[in-house]
């Protein structure tokens, strides 16, 4: 009997397992895990995600990882999948297999929509590779952010239109240059004249081609820092297309004021506040709140530091700067009458001080 | 292929055809049919809109584009070349190719007015046009220009800011300027209208048109914006109110 029990307690697992196994391997991949994202992430989180991992899983960087192609295609999909609300809504609910349709865009596509057409062309040697051939202009494009897309990241997207050199029917003349041609007008009697010579190369036409970028704004991005997107640039008939640059312009804000990763702001407070204490909130870049409390006396131009809260350092952006708030006190509008004057004198207790002093102390 | 561009672009055909019969009678039927598919279109169109405003055709606040004139084919163009007369400050001309980078420029806000990055710019609106290259804007005054005597436009100003004569305002039909139509410029200031005529430069710019102001509105003033950089509108963050 119990050796029956036990046989069937271990079919039961088997068929346990072997089902999860059938129904691993029939639900295909993980893209949430593949992107390293919660199930409830926001777009802006994926396309944050699929950025980072995307530099780090390209094959070009990982030539000796065999699975390096996998990995990355893995991550295309996982990226052309969640990015798009009808295809999440599917995959959440089927599965990889519940997709309707096959996988469209190349990933060539989505890579270069974050980082342009050579975006594959890493560590910026493209000087290196190119002296000879002739490259189009580069276009740089002044970018103004905002204090809290500072603070929270963001990603703009932008749809370039640009000429693209297209192949044509018939020859062109390329390689214009100046050469010097003798000919012989009789006998021992020359002539040296110059003359254009040019080479034919095929036929080059523009035609104007579009395309969606993704230009990702950093958390604790600094002023003047440029985002490329290598080959988005101006095209070159006889050569590549330069490049197209985003330069951050921070925004000045109207609450808070950035000195490196920190933020300053000033609070007016009342004269009774300033005396007898207060408590409030500020709203900060996000939309959280930072307690403010005070329950000694306020002095005008006092400072307090909150630890923390401040901006997210490029680099890392786990460590935070501070916000620093500077306190100035408003005094009563209205006069006051005697009685209240001797009222004020009693309570406060404070000496007549009359101190007379240079304040200013040669600035 | 129901994409929302190809749906306005037939709207504005069908009006534009409708236009065209001027008759009584045909006036009022086209009427009714104009207000049919205006509701028809707008059915149609919010159904096909997702949560985010896209403006894919609109040109929008930030974007860096090529101004195309529509009469002579040239495209707007600024330099490091100074004019030789009137103000002698950097000029504005007008190029036949399409592969100039120093062609870009840049659509802000009026001064101590800037435009939220990404919105389309309305039919109306004043705005500064700034040469990306040299970081001088779009400019007029009452100088001759050099060839045809109109009035002389440059490029003036450092770093985006100039004076209040950056300022013009885009002339469209409609509601936003639509990245397929063409508009024009008209000066706030001196109210001249953005034009070419054709008058050619000598050397050391030979073959570029010259741009100048001129107080009519016609074949010549009309501008559309060709290749470039369109920045579309982000999700909204928390913003404190501007002050």
């Amino acid at each position: 009997m119990a050796a029956g029990g036990m046989n069937l307690r271990q079919v039961c697992q088997v068929c346990c397992l072997l089902l999860y196994l059938v129904s691993a391997a029939l639900a295909g991949r993980d893209f949430y895990k593949i992107l390293g994202v919660s199930k409830s992430a926001s777009i802006r989180d994926i396309k944050k995600a699929y950025r980072k991992l995307a530099l780090q899983l390209h094959p070009d960087r990982n030539q000796d990882d065999p699975k390096a192609q996998d990995k990355f295609a893995d991550l295309g999909a996982a990226y052309e999948v969640l990015s798009d609300e009808e295809k999440r809504k599917q995959y959440d609910a089927y599965g990889e297999d519940g997709l309707k349709e096959g996988h469209h865009g190349s990933h060539n596509d989505i890579f270069s929509s974050f980082f342009g057409d050579f975006g594959f062309m890493f560590g910026g040697n493209r000087q290196q590779q190119d002296r000879n051939i002739p490259r189009g202009n580069d276009i740089v494009l002044d970018l103004e952010v905002t204090l809290e897309e500072v603070y929270s990241g963001n990603f703009v997207e932008v749809v370039r239109n640009k000429p693209v050199a297209k192949e044509a029917p018939g020859k062109r003349k390329c390689n214009c240059r100046q050469e010097m041609r003798t000919t012989q007008l009789g006998p021992g009697r020359f002539q040296m004249t110059q003359e254009m010579v040019c080479d034919e190369c095929p036929n080059v036409k523009l035609v104007n081609e579009e395309r969606t970028l993704e230009v990702e704004i950093e958390q604790g991005v600094r002023d003047e820092m440029e985002y490329p997107f290598i080959g988005e640039g101006e095209p070159h008939i006889d050569g590549e297309p330069g490049d197209l640059r985003f330069r951050i312009k921070v925004l000045k804000h109207p609450v808070f004021e950035r000195r490196g990763d920190d933020l300053y702001t000033n609070i007016t407070i009342s004269l009774v506040e300033a005396l007898v204490g207060f408590e409030m909130d500020i709203v900060h870049l996000d939309g959280h709140k930072v307690h403010v409390v005070r329950d000694k006396i306020t002095k005008p131009g006092a400072r307090m530091w909150k630890k923390g809260e401040g901006l997210p350092n490029f680099d890392n952006i786990n460590i935070r700067g501070s916000l620093i708030i500077t306190f100035d006190v408003e005094f009563p509008q209205t006069q006051l009458d005697e009685q209240q004057k001797d009222g004020i004198r009693g309570l406060l207790k404070q000496g007549s001080v009359q101190k007379i002093y240079n304040g200013l102390q040669g600035y | 292929d129901l994409s929302r561009r190809g749906w306005l672009r037939a709207a504005g055909r069908f009006e534009r055809a409708g236009a065209c019969v001027s008759d009584e009678n045909t006036d009022r039927a086209m009427e009714l049919i104009h207000a049919a598919l205006r509701a028809l279109v707008l059915a149609l169109l919010s159904s096909l809109c997702d949560g985010k405003d896209s403006e894919l055709n609109y040109v929008t606040c930030g974007s860096l584009v090529k101004l195309l004139n529509t009469r002579h084919n040239v495209r707007l163009h600024s330099h490091d070349v100074k004019y030789g007369s009137g103000s002698g400050q950097q000029s504005v001309t007008g190029v036949e190719n399409a592969d100039d980078a120093n062609s870009y420029w840049q659509i802000r806000g009026r001064p101590n007015r800037p435009c939220q990055r990404g919105t389309a710019i309305k039919c109306g609106q004043a705005i500064r046009i700034t040469h990306m290259k040299t970081g001088r804007n779009l400019h007029t005054h009452h100088f001759s220009s050099p060839l045809s005597n109109n009035q002389e436009v440059s490029a003036f100003g450092e770093n985006g800011e100039g004076d209040d004569l950056d300022v013009w305002t885009v002339q469209c039909d409609g509601v936003h300027w639509e990245r397929d139509e063409a508009v024009r410029f008209k000066h706030v200031g001196t109210d001249v209208y953005l034009s070419v005529t054709g008058e050619q430069y000598g050397h050391p710019i030979r073959g570029q048109r010259e741009v100048h102001g001129m107080t009519s509105s016609n074949q010549h003033n009309w501008w559309r914006s060709m290749e470039g950089v369109y920045i579309q509108p982000s999700q909204e963050l928390l913003r404190h109110d501007e002050l």
